[in-house]
């Protein structure tokens, strides 16, 4: 596994230090940086599991068309124009029509085109299914939406829902005026032909529910007895207790037909079928709304479900944080306040492995196999018990101003130890030591890429491979060679270096928090303001810098490296590798 | 080491076969094919009879690494990128976008091979008459055969089109020898 840098997304709780990174529970608050937003009031990190979310449209994935929120219940959530999904294969089907009588290779000249030769049918153009091997033929080649209708309402299962739309009906009309004054909506979507009972003062709808609310030992006032007619059993109903109501009949009994799934007729055809795919896969039946028929032949064409734009808002102060395009084509946003624009990003490498694997990438050029060359460049990449190894830091600042980077890594108390039998202490130590660079170092500002001048300043080589070096932290002594501190400046991304020690008896990941915090100019005149996830070093700084010049703000937050797998020193190598 | 191949190009004057490929070994062009440049045709062991009316795009890969005779029908349509080493494909078939077919496998006509299919089976194989393959697990159905004739009046116009337009942007090779 590539060495990797995730955010730490605090998601509201109210300590900001991140969990330990080596608990297998603590990979839910850590998220890459394109993840994550950030919320300009609060000024303060969201993650998709914290923002809120609402539809903001309903559009048809294939169509594009924008589908008012209104019209999406009625339509079932579904597109209601000539969108339609293979059932096979689920690719978007198109209308073709049928191919002209057979008079030979003399109607070149033709455009295929004007030849409406109805019947026209839908075609699948990946797997070549077509509509008419169910049997579905149209006679125009628009609105295939409308001539199917008369299919799906006619189908049994919608005929079943209507009957016990009506059945509850009068039932769920009741309940709502026991209940709550605003009703429930779902009495009122079913019962849109009778809303007009609905009281229009609120004051008189509170008052019909006062009277109506339930008083032990007497029996229901109801008011509507007097305007509802033409329900035979309704009176016997009401004088009853409104739980109980009369025994639905369906439409059909299900257990006599062996039409709708289950009974003897499927398992007749389980005994005979002769190819495995002549019975329909779970996915394929699953997609299918309503009946799923067990045979592939009888797998009907499905309206392309409609897909949502979503808007997303900081879960405190409710600003927007996400907010798409209203036009279904547009990819864009209106309001786009993600992360990266503000945070750095940061990207780690080690510069041994990347060494490993250009040599190895040279050594297997021509080769196509690829799978075999990240294999080995994984095995290169991972560290070995015992020794020192340098990795680099690349941040680059989305800002228009240049900022001031500090990182720090606290200390934490766990181990990556699998805890033995009879040594508990083993489990305490920290298996690696890592040194950063202490003191803070800026990043220049983002510009457009003509702008830079040319003058990159390298304070150090680019590929540290410091294997014999024990002793840690690498001073400015020796000119040449320096792994920890600012390695490169150039644009506006800083490369800088770090060490990490492997113990001797380390195993398993090498992962640590990391606390980045930089301060910066920014446009508010308010002062500088210490935010939530700041360690103490930023404090400092930042009181220091709000008596300097009180436009400097300061923010801070915490990342998670993860360098790689540690490959114990006793066990032989090919165990370790995954 | 390996043996020499001896090239032989039969061409007929109606097809349209530009410069830019790699061509080598016994191959034979029938009348009306097209063939895009950056195409790979090595007949290595044994010699490849083309058919006519084919479309054979950017980027084919066309080998034939047994001693038989490796034909291709007529109206065949290869597109870009697309790996062909069957002993023999027939008539009005498509072979899609990156798609592989090993040598194992026999195709008769109609069939199409969908985009990005691995077809190779673990022994000999024959597709029949309007197979389709498509899904990255390469599944098999047949196709009913609707829009046949809508496919192949297509197919046919994109022939003509094509022979328009590539002599205008390319170099042609024509005629025998190397």
């Amino acid at each position: 596994m590539p060495p990797s840098i995730l955010y730490h997304c605090s998601c509201l709780s109210s300590s900001p230090h991140p969990p330990p990174p080596n608990l297998p529970s603590s990979s839910y608050s850590f998220h890459p940086l394109h993840t994550l937003f950030f919320c300009e009031e609060c000024d303060a990190v969201r993650c998709n599991r914290c923002v809120s979310i609402e539809v903001s449209s309903y559009y048809c994935p294939n169509c594009l068309f924008e589908v008012p929120s209104a019209s999406v219940r009625a339509e079932k959530n579904r597109c209601a124009r000539n969108c339609f999904m293979c059932p096979n294969c689920r690719n978007t089907l198109s209308v073709v029509p049928s191919d002209p009588p057979d008079t030979g290779d003399s109607r070149l000249s033709m455009p295929i085109s004007s030849l409406n030769e109805p019947p026209f049918f839908l075609y699948c153009n990946h797997c070549r299914w077509d509509s008419a091997e169910v049997g579905i033929t149209f006679e125009k080649p628009t609105g295939l939406a409308a001539q199917l209708q008369k299919y799906e309402d006619s189908a049994p299962d919608s005929l079943e829902f209507e009957r016990l739309k009506e059945h509850f009906e009068p039932f769920l009309r009741a309940s709502s005026l026991s209940s709550t004054i605003g009703g429930n909506t779902t009495a009122h979507a079913s019962s849109a032909a009778h809303s007009h009972h609905a009281h229009s003062n609120s004051i008189t709808a509170a008052a019909s529910a006062a009277l109506a609310r339930d008083i032990p030992g007497v029996s229901k006032y109801q008011p509507l007895t007097r305007t509802t007619s033409g329900r035979g059993g309704s009176g016997k109903d009401r004088s009853r207790n409104k739980d109980e109501m009369p025994e639905y009949r369906s439409r059909v009994e299900i257990s006599k037909t062996s039409a709708y799934g289950g009974g003897e007729a499927d398992v007749e055809l389980m005994d005979h079928i002769e190819t495995i795919g002549s019975i329909a896969t779970l996915e394929q039946r699953w997609v299918n709304s309503w009946i799923s028929p067990l045979q592939t032949k009888e797998l009907k064409p499905l309206r392309i479900p409609l897909h949502s734009k979503r808007s997303k808002r900081c879960p405190s102060c409710t600003h927007i944080l996400i907010k798409p395009e209203q036009k279904a084509q547009s990819v864009r946003y209106k309001i786009k306040l993600v992360a990266a624009n503000y945070l750095p990003a940061i990207t780690v490498a080690l510069p041994h492995a990347q060494k490993a694997k250009a040599e190895l990438a040279k050594k297997q050029l021509g080769k196509s196999t690829a799978a075999a060359v990240e294999d080995a460049s994984i095995s290169a990449s991972n560290m070995h018990a015992g020794k020192t190894y340098a990795f680099h830091l690349a941040l680059s600042n989305p800002l228009y101003d240049p900022i001031q980077v500090r990182l720090s890594a606290p200390r934490m108390n766990v181990s990556t130890a699998p805890v033995k039998d009879g040594s508990p202490e083993k489990a305490r130590r920290p298996p690696f030591a890592i040194s950063l660079p202490s003191s803070g170092f800026s990043v220049a500002a983002f510009a457009e890429a003509w702008e830079y001048e040319d003058d990159e300043d390298m304070f150090g080589v680019d590929d540290g491979d410091e294997f014999g070096m024990k002793g840690g932290r690498e001073t400015d002594g020796r000119g040449k060679v320096r792994t920890v501190g600012v390695l490169e400046r150039r644009a506006n991304v800083t490369l800088v270096g770090g060490e990490v020690v492997i113990g001797k008896e380390a195993r398993g990941d090498v992962k640590f928090n990391m606390l980045v915090s930089y301060t910066y100019r920014s446009d508010d005149p308010t002062p500088s303001e210490s935010n939530d996830g700041d360690g103490p070093s930023s404090t400092s700084k930042s009181s220091s810098a709000a008596n300097k010049q009180p436009e400097v703000k300061t923010f801070a937050f915490y990342t998670v490296v993860d360098l790689g797998h540690i490959i114990p020193r006793d066990e032989p190598r090919a165990e370790t590798d995954f | 080491m390996p043996p020499i191949i001896r090239d032989k190009f039969t061409i007929h004057s109606k097809a349209i076969v530009c410069q830019d490929i790699e061509i080598r070994g016994d191959v034979t062009i029938g009348a009306g094919t097209i063939i895009h440049p950056k195409v790979t045709i090595f007949a290595i062991a044994g010699p490849i009879f083309i058919g006519n009316g084919c479309i054979i795009e950017e980027g084919a890969i066309i080998i034939n690494r047994r001693k038989d005779v490796m034909r291709i029908g007529d109206d065949n349509l290869l597109e870009i990128g697309c790996r062909v080493e069957c002993p023999e494909i027939g008539n009005f078939n498509t072979i899609a976008t990156r798609s592989r077919v090993h040598h194992n496998v026999r195709i008769s006509s109609f069939c199409v091979i969908g985009a990005g299919c691995l077809l190779a089976p673990t022994e000999d194989e024959t597709l029949d008459d309007y197979t389709v393959v498509y899904g990255p697990s390469a599944e098999l159905r047949t196709w009913s055969g609707r829009g046949k004739v809508q496919e192949a009046d297509l197919r046919r116009k994109h022939a003509e089109y094509l022979k328009e337009m590539l002599p205008k942007f390319n170099r042609l090779r024509r005629g025998d020898g190397t």
